[in-house]
């Protein structure tokens, strides 16, 4: 028997074959497969075939690929950072930012009192626009901001050291100033004032050559933290080029998103 | 009770990267089974189980749950099988070479109750089976693994390869066909009834 609905159908035959659709599609087809030779022999050689497939299996192989974004080096990097106050923790991790995004100038900020803490120069360090150095930049080992920092370094120290003379003379003028009476108070809170701010822009100053020094040990932690887990996935994995070149990408991704 | 493919996802989405590691653990066996029967070399497969998690894990902020977790990593390693086939300009699929040792291409384990017998014989059509793959076109022989050896739904295999319904079943009864043919000229086939039956 010829029934167009079925006969030459590799739709209903599939179905049919894979237990697929509803049951009284089913039943009407095994009627049809009663009745016609051809379907019917149609449906026990692929079933067969079917048969035959479970024999293929592949080969036994070793798979032990695992992702490592290991929190061991976070906790390394951020570590020392619990000795220190909640504050000075937030404007290391806004140095952080700053300095990896190519930022010349540093104004760290923290809590939402808004207390500052500024460099106070004038003189961009980096002569580069900010958008030049993009974050990913920051990732080679001989990443441009990299020397920014150290100029940076450089030049706090040069203020600090200019600054000295002043602070240093300060206990004596306060002295003077509080000893002699020849002073008026109008001097001498222009006085003051200035002594303080001498102060503070020395503070400023130390705090800030301390945070990129602290920047520095941070990236170098963070560096060899990454070091290490791409040489972990190295003696996992590191066979073919285009293993490499993964790696590559996957060590990008991770530097990507300690970063954040 | 078992924590779900998806949950692993929103886990490591909201950054737990042991999750995701989870995911691994729970599919990179069929996977390197998928890539292994698409590729038909070991170290290609391996190679692309890496690939294809390490796609998945950077694609996973994007993954909307619009298909199963398993479907859509399916279909990355696919897709990267399509590219070594590309890259090596090879003929899609590296053909046992005559005499090779079954016991390179096939598993060498056994069930308790099978023979020493049995097992060669299973083994010989497994080489037979794998070569007879080898001469489908890419879409077809997908088409057959997805069902056959990781049990996806007609409607999954559609989503997967991105074609109609009836398209994936024309490829099923294309490949089984041509199967058949391949398996039956070879003769170790069981697939011969279209001479036993009436
Ligand atoms: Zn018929």
């Amino acid at each position: 028997m010829n029934d167009s609905r079925y006969c030459d159908n590799p739709d209903v035959l599939i179905s049919y074959l894979y237990e697929d659709g509803p049951g009284e599609e089913r039943l009407a087809f095994e009627a049809h497969l009663r009745q016609c030779a051809r379907c019917a022999a149609e449906v026990a050689s692929l079933r067969a075939v079917r048969e035959d497939l479970a024999a293929w299996a592949p080969p036994e192989t070793v798979l032990d690929f695992r992702i490592v974004r290991d929190p061991a080096p976070v906790k390394s990097r951020w570590g020392w950072t619990s000795a220190m106050p909640a504050w000075a923790q937030l404007a290391a991790a806004s140095l952080v930012i700053g300095v990896a995004a190519g930022i010349s100038g540093l104004e760290v900020r923290y809590g939402n009192d808004g207390l500052i803490v500024r460099t106070g120069w004038n003189q961009p360090v980096a002569t580069r626009p900010a958008d030049a150095t993009p974050v990913a930049q920051a990732e080679g080992a001989d990443a441009p901001w990299r020397a920014d920092l150290a100029a940076l370094q450089e030049q706090l120290r040069g203020e600090i050291r200019q600054s000295v003379p002043a602070a240093g003379a300060m206990p004596v003028s306060m002295a003077a100033a509080g000893g002699g009476r020849a002073m008026s108070d109008a001097e001498f809170l222009a006085r003051v004032k200035q002594l303080v701010e001498a102060s503070e822009a020395r503070t400023e100053r130390e705090m800030a050559l301390r945070m990129a020094e602290v920047v520095r040990d941070m990236d170098a932690q963070r560096r060899a933290d990454l070091r290490r887990v791409a040489d972990g996935i190295g003696v996992l994995e590191g066979r073919t080029g285009a293993v490499t070149v993964q790696q590559r990408e996957m060590m990008n991704y991770l530097m990507r998103v300690s970063q954040k | 009770m078992t924590v779900t493919d998806e949950e692993l996802v929103a886990r490591c989405i909201a950054g737990d990267t042991e999750s995701f590691n989870q995911l691994i653990l729970r599919w990179e066996r069929p996977i390197y089974a998928l890539a292994y029967r698409q590729l038909g070399r070991e170290e290609d497969a391996r190679d692309v189980v890496q690939d294809a998690f390490l796609r998945a894990f950077r694609a996973l902020p994007g993954f909307k749950g619009e298909a199963k977790f398993s479907s859509w990593l399916y279909r990355i390693t696919l897709n990267l099988c399509r590219d070594v086939m590309r890259r090596a300009k090879r003929a899609p699929f590296v053909q046992a070479p005559e005499g090779v040792d079954v016991g390179d291409l096939v598993s060498t384990e056994t069930t308790a109750a099978e023979s020493i017998e049995d097992v060669v014989t299973r083994k010989d059509l497994g080489r037979h089976v794998a070569r007879a793959m080898s001469r489908l076109p890419e879409e077809q022989r997908a088409a057959i693994l997805l069902k056959e050896y990781h049990g996806l739904t007609f409607q999954e295999i559609a989503e997967l390869q991105g074609c109609p319904l009836s398209t994936v079943k024309t490829r099923l009864y294309q490949g089984l066909t041509v199967l058949r043919r391949e398996l039956q000229r070879n003769g170790t086939s069981t697939a011969r009834s279209e001479s036993r039956t009436p």
